[in-house]
């Protein structure tokens, strides 16, 4: 872009260009960007962590304007959040609710993305298990996972089993679908080349579709975490005896809106956590998959 | 072929492969009637305008496909899927990403259940002939065109395949790439005496490496000339300026030009 954009100016500037009498501005030829908007294109490093920590500020300070301008008790200050935050940890709570909320997802998330990654690379491997799979997939990942709540319920009693479930059939279809793509994605020449090499099928998958999908899947668990939690809260709103979601309605029952702003910061931050650390596993796991993103 | 057990020659004989056709569109015959033959240590190389059949040949050949009619034949062992005696190499994409260049050479090693300290050796050597020492611990993402594909040939060759498959292996490397990788080929060739069937759209290349070339019409894919390429094993770029190497050259692109369509 910049070579391009100095040959014009140089072009435009050149004595031939330049030999009329008046003092005309000389003539150009595109159009200049700005080095903040040009898409695609690298800002300085500089800048960029400067607009990220200025968003977060911005971020802050739009939330302490809010409760500013509305009533504190309604919008808490961030400084009152903090404050019934650490009131809730004192007293223990939070630790009990993280513990809980956090056990449900990693039990039922972790069911989730097994079954993904088995059924995903099934689907993308052989045209019988997609013609068997991919109709029904289709079928019922349509059916609102929500609306199970109340079936499950019924089903499986209040304890953590109803969760759970609710959990996994709420993103299990996302996770099937999204790694039967990654999985599609392997090339063929990998596989035959495999082949060539006298790998049987079970070789192959193991040691070509799943390496190769790997960090493709890990991107995919990140992206449908989000919907994980999700499934969590629906399921702590109908019941539960802990739990963030619990702690959420239990907080809003007794007009505690400062706890609840800080239970909603606290899935702000596990989000952000479970987020970066994804990244951080792909990046460490598959480091030749980087440079091609 | 059976007299020859030691090294063991390639036959193909009455090759037909159709395409069944999807809603209302017809049958499509790809190939229909191929007879030919590499003998062990030659190598021999199938030219053919885009579209002929000659890559689904290679890849019957390779135990890919299924031909519909006919026969693939290794020392008189029927062919009837893929296999390490038939090491392949195609035109881009089919090294390991993850696996390191050493790994990736392995991997048919691997497969075989070679101990570690055999596999470790074997690599070394191929490395070696291959002039990929230095890249051993290097993955194929940093690796140019030309030695990726360096290293897809020290791969396939690792198990010390029957027939080398080369399906255009040099049809996306660049014209002085492409140029070096022949040179490479030759010598390897010299060094390893292996077996190699061919499948380029490039006539000079087909000529320049070749024993003989094989000449395939379009759609039907059928035998149009068989070819013998008359240079020994150990030629040089000065060929090219044979009188004879051009010649055939201009003979095999006219053939190619009038090949009848079907």
């Amino acid at each position: 872009m910049t070579a391009v954009a100095d040959a014009v100016v140089a072009t435009a500037e050149s004595p031939a260009r330049a030999r009329g009498t008046r003092r005309t501005p000389p003539p150009t030829r595109g159009q200049r960007q700005s080095a903040l908007f040009r898409m695609r294109a690298d800002i300085p490093p500089g800048l960029g962590a400067g607009l990220a920590v200025g968003g977060v500020v911005a971020l802050l300070g739009g939330w302490t304007l809010a409760s500013a301008a509305m009533d504190t008790f309604l919008f808490p200050t961030p400084a009152a959040t903090w404050d019934a935050g650490v009131e809730w940890w004192r007293k223990g709570d939070l630790t009990v609710d993280l513990t809980a909320s956090v056990r449900r997802i990693a039990i039922g998330y972790s069911i989730s993305v097994v079954l993904g990654v088995v059924f995903g690379v099934l689907m993308a491997s052989f045209r019988s298990a997609e013609s068997f799979l991919e109709p029904q997939t289709a079928l019922l990942r349509y059916i609102p996972a929500s609306a199970l709540t109340p079936l499950f319920l019924v089903w499986l009693g209040i304890d953590e089993s109803p969760k759970i479930t609710l959990i996994i059939v709420g993103t299990v279809f996302f996770n099937v679908l999204m790694v039967a793509d990654v999985a599609r994605a392997v090339p063929q020449e990998e596989v035959d080349a495999a082949y060539t090499l006298g790998a049987g099928r079970l070789r192959v998958l193991r040691q070509v579709v799943l390496p190769h999908s790997w960090p493709g899947i890990v991107d995919v668990a990140r992206i449908n975490l989000a919907a994980g939690w999700l499934m969590l809260v629906v399921a702590e709103l109908l019941a539960a005896d802990e739990g963030l979601a619990f702690r959420m309605v239990r907080a809003g029952r007794f007009r505690r809106i400062d706890t609840m702003f800080a239970v909603l910061v606290v899935f702000a931050l596990i989000g952000l956590i479970s987020d970066m650390s994804l990244r951080q596993l792909r990046k460490r796991t598959a480091p030749w998959s980087e440079g091609s993103r | 072929m059976n007299e020859r057990r030691e090294r063991p020659g390639l036959t193909v004989t009455g090759l037909t492969k159709v395409f069944p056709g999807q809603r209302r569109h017809p049958d499509v015959m790809a190939l229909d009637g191929i007879d030919m033959h590499v003998d062990p240590g030659e190598m021999v190389s199938i030219v053919g305008a885009s579209g002929c059949g000659k890559s689904t040949l290679l890849r019957i050949v390779g135990g890919l496909e299924q031909a519909t009619t006919g026969a693939v034949r290794i020392d008189g062992d029927l062919v009837v899927g893929p296999g390490p005696d038939r090491g392949m190499v195609f035109q881009a994409y089919s090294l390991f990403p993850w696996r390191t260049v050493a790994e990736n050479v392995a991997f048919g090693l691997e497969v075989a259940g070679q101990p570690r300290a055999a596999r470790r050796e074997r690599v070394a050597e191929l490395l070696g002939i291959m002039g990929l020492t230095d890249f051993a611990h290097v993955r194929p993402g940093q690796l140019s065109g030309g030695m990726r594909q360096r290293v897809a040939i020290a791969r396939a060759l690792a198990p010390e395949p029957d027939v080398l498959l080369l399906d255009e292996p040099f049809g996306a490397l660049d014209a002085q790439t492409k140029l070096s990788m022949h040179e490479f080929l030759h010598q390897v060739r010299q060094r390893t005496g292996c077996t190699v069937m061919m499948v380029t759209h490039d006539v000079a290349e087909a000529v320049y490496l070749s024993q003989r070339v094989y000449v395939l019409s379009a759609r039907p894919g059928r035998v149009a000339e068989e070819v013998t390429v008359p240079f020994g094993v150990a030629r040089g770029p000065a060929v090219k300026r044979d009188i004879r190497f051009l010649d055939l050259q201009d003979e095999i692109e006219d053939r190619l030009h009038t090949a009848p369509a079907a």
